[in-house]
């Protein structure tokens, strides 16, 4: 198999979105026909380009890949939603949107038409509708957490923190050995001044993903946050922020000395400039 | 009448964040030095292009970039972001209130919105930004930001903004066609591999400079 059909392979596989690789790849094996090396995989790449085309609004070139979808796989529904994407893609939603209802009539649990008919609806910027749409989709599929995680980004695009911090809590039972949705979780709470639960999840992160400087940097911010308030603000300054279950005072700077100590030792592999102005900042 | 200069550098690097993101928001911060009674606003430093709406890292970041600013003689100068709706040229609630906080260490602080949809227009002799500035507490649009005067009727204190030069304009399409974006690192990146130099990019500087 040719080197760019396993670099192909790869990113179908991490299912990253890089369509300007994904086609530079792909146009010579279009081009020379050798994308049948591929087997019986031929047809995931096809499918991969033609969603790389309409990334890259290369409206042609995606038809021209659903054209030869179709006449390998005449009345599949997988292919039908493709021609819904290109709709979409072309400024054609009606379109689209009778497609994605067509697909659901005939097979009510295909969770791609249904997740389509969301994304399409905040293409559309009508978020209201789209977060109803999801929110009933996930009275069904409660154990998407794909689908809890997007719902939790339309809420957070209309500033509904608690709701969004709800989802991830969703997204956490289903996957709390996965440090990112800890990470996610700290940082709603972090903006809704509920620091105490802050410091408890970015320790999670770290506990879970080893020196992780995201998850160090939040560590440090938030125990020296609630250090400053209990310490140095009159109590009317606190009673914006949720300090219910904070550590001790001992135990919060020695969070904060440890955070310092790890955050130095990674940054050993910064560049000179990155490294001083993170020693100034942990100094302040 | 407050002027405000947009140099090639500080553009360049705003529209390549927004480049390398297309799916979603991404906000930055504006570096630049007071001279001769105008704003010079010389460099841009990406923040984040995820989680837009959330704090701690902002705050982390915003402090960094101070520190980094007065290293260099400059100030924190402004604030821009590209909304994740191309549509959208205005400033969301937590856009202002980010924006907010660089008002409130530095007055004469301004916003951008990236206005996306005109970049690809290659006949515009405007850049593709929309310019905010905070006045009565609250982000006003300054409808006539880049048109070369203060605008017909607008307030007799509306801010001026122009392009340090007509390259600028050039430049920035050059490298979002040669997809220079791949060589802009922000905060966020930065946070996963620090390695990565999010306060400079010197190594992108140094391809504007050529281009």
């Amino acid at each position: 198999m040719s080197s760019s059909l396993a670099l192909l392979a790869e990113i179908r596989q991490s299912s990253e979105r890089r369509p300007f690789e994904v086609l530079k790849l792909a146009e010579p094996l279009l081009n020379k026909g050798t994308i049948s090396q591929a087997g019986d995989d031929v047809w995931l790449v096809y499918e991969q380009v033609f969603l790389a085309a309409i990334d890259e609004g290369q409206i042609e070139l995606a038809k021209a890949i659903l054209i030869t979808l179709q006449k390998r796989f005449s009345g599949s529904q997988r292919v039908k939603r493709l021609y819904g994407l290109v709709n979409e893609a072309a400024g054609h939603p009606g379109e689209s949107k009778k497609l994605y209802d067509e697909i659901i009539e005939k097979d009510e649990t295909n969770v791609l038409a249904s997740k389509r008919i969301v994304a399409m609806l905040k293409a559309q910027g009508r978020y209201a509708q789209a977060i109803k749409e999801l929110v009933s989709y996930l009275d069904v599929y409660a154990n998407d957490f794909e689908g809890w995680l997007e719902l939790a980004h339309l809420y957070l695009g209309q500033h509904m923190y608690a709701q969004a911090a709800f989802c991830i809590e969703e997204v956490i039972l289903l996957q709390p050995a996965n440090h990112y949705y800890h990470l996610c979780y700290a940082e709603i709470n972090y903006t809704m001044g509920r620091l105490d639960i802050a410091l408890k999840e970015y320790l999670r992160v770290v506990e879970l993903s080893t020196d992780n400087v995201r998850g160090f940097y939040g560590v440090k911010l938030t125990a020296d946050r609630i250090l400053d308030l209990v310490k140095n603000r009159p109590k009317k300054d606190q009673l914006h922020f949720s300090l219910d279950n904070v550590p001790q005072q001992g135990t919060l700077e020695r969070l904060s000395q440890l955070a310092t100590e790890r955050l130095v030792n990674a940054y050993s592999e910064a560049n000179a400039a990155c490294r001083t102005v993170n020693e100034q900042w942990l100094k302040e | 009448m407050p002027e405000y200069v947009v140099s090639s550098q500080a553009y360049a690097k705003a529209i390549l964040h927004c480049a390398k993101y297309p799916w979603a928001a991404v906000q930055g911060l504006l570096l630049g030095e007071k001279k001769e009674g105008k704003f010079r606003l010389t460099d841009a430093v990406p923040l984040s292009h995820n989680w837009t709406q959330l704090t701690p890292m902002f705050d982390v970041a915003f402090q960094q970039v101070q520190i980094y600013a007065k290293s260099k003689n400059l100030v924190v100068a402004g604030f821009y972001v590209a909304n994740e709706d191309p549509e959208s040229v205005q400033l969301s609630a937590s856009s202002s209130l980010l924006a907010q906080t660089i008002v409130s260490i530095n007055p004469e602080a301004i916003a951008f919105a990236i206005n996306a949809k005109n970049f690809k227009t290659s006949q515009s002799s405007q850049p593709a930004l929309v310019a905010f500035s905070f006045v009565d507490s609250q982000w006003k649009e300054q409808t006539a930001a880049f048109s070369g005067s203060a605008g017909k009727g607008s307030a007799k204190n509306a801010a001026i903004f122009t392009l340090e030069n007509n390259q600028a304009l050039t430049t920035a399409r050059i490298l979002v066609e040669e997809r220079a974006e791949v060589g802009i690192f922000d905060f966020d990146e930065h946070l996963e591999n620090v390695s990565l130099d999010w306060l400079q990019n010197s190594a992108l500087n140094e391809r504007i400079r050529t281009a």
